[in-house]
């Protein structure tokens, strides 16, 4: 009887144990991402001032606002449809809560107006999943916003956030950055901390908004040929990447799943196991060789080196679970020199004035990272099906996510443009936008305002104002269309 | 599917599906039971004294590295070296053509 007795407390003991060490995992795991979610808004402090310091001295405000308000137009939109879309999006075709697809549970935490979204005492994580893919959304978007500057009217780019932020990427994420989406299930499409997901996806959508954007006024001369517009600050533009890297380590780990009940821990977003050293090892080779690639690519230019530790981390992001350190080291030394030449391409011969090189360095080092994983690491059990990873599988992500983003961009601006809502008149773009939007100079009388310089394709560096006041002239004469453009028309 | 460079180690086995093991454990395991580390080219077990389970592409792929590092360090030598001497001799910083060096918001 007493023996009886002892077995029965023994077993009550384990249940509550196993109770609270339950509990004990949700708390650790919530604070886990809260943590993620507050270190990562560094990259949106680095997004601000790395691009107010690419932009010219009349546009600084300007695009500090834009990317401030980056946060109030996509936090609304992600959780009244990002979110759903993301839970109820996976197999391909909206489900419901319903259905009896695996996914369903997740998707009865994507409604908005699901219990998950407030206190729950019975779900910890569901809240603090979302504010770390919010955060991502956040990301996504503001790699649109410096390709963009000094031209594009802010309400045209708020809306458009709202759609690359909320709709585009999230949808691809349901599809190949889940454990139930299609593309992993069947094809065994692997991206572990989204290189096409984010990057890939919001480059071509960038590129799409680009075409019909079109280049500053001044940008190229009547052949063609690139001018560069000298920048407000460059040093702040290097110390605004240097915030985004140190919140990439917050993103990388916010991709992670974790289960601290259960060894080892850690899992990718497929639930494959890795470990939060795995990744971080990862992502710092990454910078090395970004930096290295980026810095011979250009002939030690400082903003190319820099942003070459962004491509190279970029390149390196879908096989982070898996690739040995020195793996990630060569391959983002390469995607970092790729990504230089790309983006001299896309200036020079594409004529696409992408202010930051946003395309080259996101978009094309977003699609090269999943192409590696292909090459590299093949043969990788990937999502709940365990389907290997492979060329093949990579080579289906490029071809869904590529026009998935590049065409949803290319339509939504041109919408814009025809209802003349996308980029700001002419004279207002000489002015600036900061005159007309905001205050007129942001410097304090005692800085004096030097007068606007450029460098011609020669590389003379001569006065802006003459110049573009001259091609405004001219603009008007050819009916609104700034000289030397050619892609999109 | 086929594959480029299987760089998985052998210790992962390839059942397709989950087992109820792993949805007890939420993290797919099933498939990694048999390795330790499992990095790509990796041996995909633990290192035995001293280092001894790093062999064939591990290896090489480490040895690839360090190449390319000590060349790295030669280019900077060399590059910076290149630069400032030219000035000291000429004045001018060396002068690369148009379309070699991408536009660029540091250009002076």
């Amino acid at each position: 009887m007493i023996d009886v007795f002892l077995a029965q407390v023994e077993t009550l003991k384990d249940a509550a144990s196993a109770e609270s060490q339950t509990l004990d995992s949700a708390i650790l795991g919530e604070q886990f991402y809260f943590w993620t979610v507050v270190v990562m808004w560094l990259i949106h402090a680095g997004f601000m001032t790395y691009e107010a310091g690419v932009a010219r001295r009349k546009n600084v405000m300007a695009t500090a606002m834009k990317n401030i308000l980056t946060i109030a137009s996509v936090t609304p939109t992600f959780y009244y449809f990002g979110w759903w879309i993301y839970n109820c999006n996976q197999p391909g075709l909206p489900i419901g809560p319903n259905s009896s697809d695996f996914t369903s549970a997740a998707c009865q935490g994507g409604i908005p107006w699901s219990d998950a979204f407030g206190p729950n005492l019975t779900n910890n994580i569901n809240l603090i999943f979302f504010l770390a893919f919010l955060l991502f959304s956040w990301t996504t978007a503001s790699i649109m916003s410096g390709a963009l500057l000094e031209r594009v009217r802010l309400s045209a780019y708020l809306v458009l956030a709202a759609l690359l932020g909320s709709v585009v990427w999230i949808l691809d994420a349901a599809w190949g950055w889940s454990a139930g989406g299609w593309m992993t299930l069947r094809f065994g499409f692997h991206d572990s901390i989204a290189s096409a997901v984010v990057h890939g996806v919001s480059g071509a959508f960038t590129l799409g908004v680009l075409f019909n954007l079109g280049p500053r006024i001044g940008k190229y001369t009547k052949e063609g040929l690139a001018r560069v517009f000298r920048p407000n600050n460059l040093h702040i533009t290097l110390l605004g990447l240097m915030l985004i890297f140190t919140g990439f380590y917050a993103f990388y780990g916010a991709c992670l799943v974790i289960a601290s009940t259960a060894f080892p821990g850690w899992g990718t977003i497929y639930l494959s196991p890795t470990t939060l050293g795995s990744i971080s090892m990862v992502i710092t080779f990454g910078f090395a060789g970004g930096f290295t690639g980026g810095y011979f690519a250009s002939r030690g230019d400082p903003f190319w080196t820099v942003s070459g530790g962004l491509a190279g981390v970029i390149g390196v992001s879908a096989g982070a679970d898996v690739y040995a350190p020195t793996l990630a080291y060569l391959i983002s030394m390469a995607t970092a020199a790729l990504a230089v030449y790309a983006g001299n391409w896309i200036e020079t011969k594409g004529r696409v004035d992408d202010v930051v090189g946003a395309v080259a360095v996101h978009g094309c080092s977003g699609f090269l990272g999943i192409i590696w994983v292909g090459v590299f690491a093949a043969g990788y059990p990937t999502g709940v099906n365990n389907v290997d990873s492979s060329i093949w599988g990579q080579l289906l992500g490029v071809a869904t996510f590529l026009p998935l983003g590049f065409l949803t961009g290319w339509f939504a601006s041109w919408l814009l443009k025809k209802m003349n809502l996308l980029r700001v008149p002419p004279e207002v773009e000489v002015a600036g936008l900061d005159t007309v939007e905001y205050v007129p100079d942001i410097y304090l009388p005692e800085v004096p305002v030097k007068p606007a310089q450029l460098v011609e394709p020669d590389g003379t560096v001569v006065d802006a104002d003459p110049l573009i006041l001259q091609e405004l002239l001219e603009l008007r004469a050819n009916g609104g269309r700034p000289s030397g453009e050619r892609v999109g028309r | 599917m086929p594959a480029i460079i299987n760089s998985a180690p052998d210790c992962i086995t390839h059942n397709e599906k989950y087992s109820a093991d792993d949805i007890a454990d939420f993290i797919l395991q099933d498939n990694y039971k048999d390795c330790a580390g499992f990095m790509t080219f990796g041996p995909g077990s633990t290192y035995g004294d001293g280092g001894a389970g790093a062999t064939g592409a591990y290896m090489t792929l480490t040895w690839i590295g360090i190449v390319v590092m000590v060349i790295v360090f030669v280019a900077w030598v060399w590059y910076e070296n290149h630069r400032l001497t030219t000035f000291a001799e000429t004045g001018h910083v060396p002068i690369h053509p148009i379309e070699d060096a991408p536009p660029s918001p540091s250009a002076q």
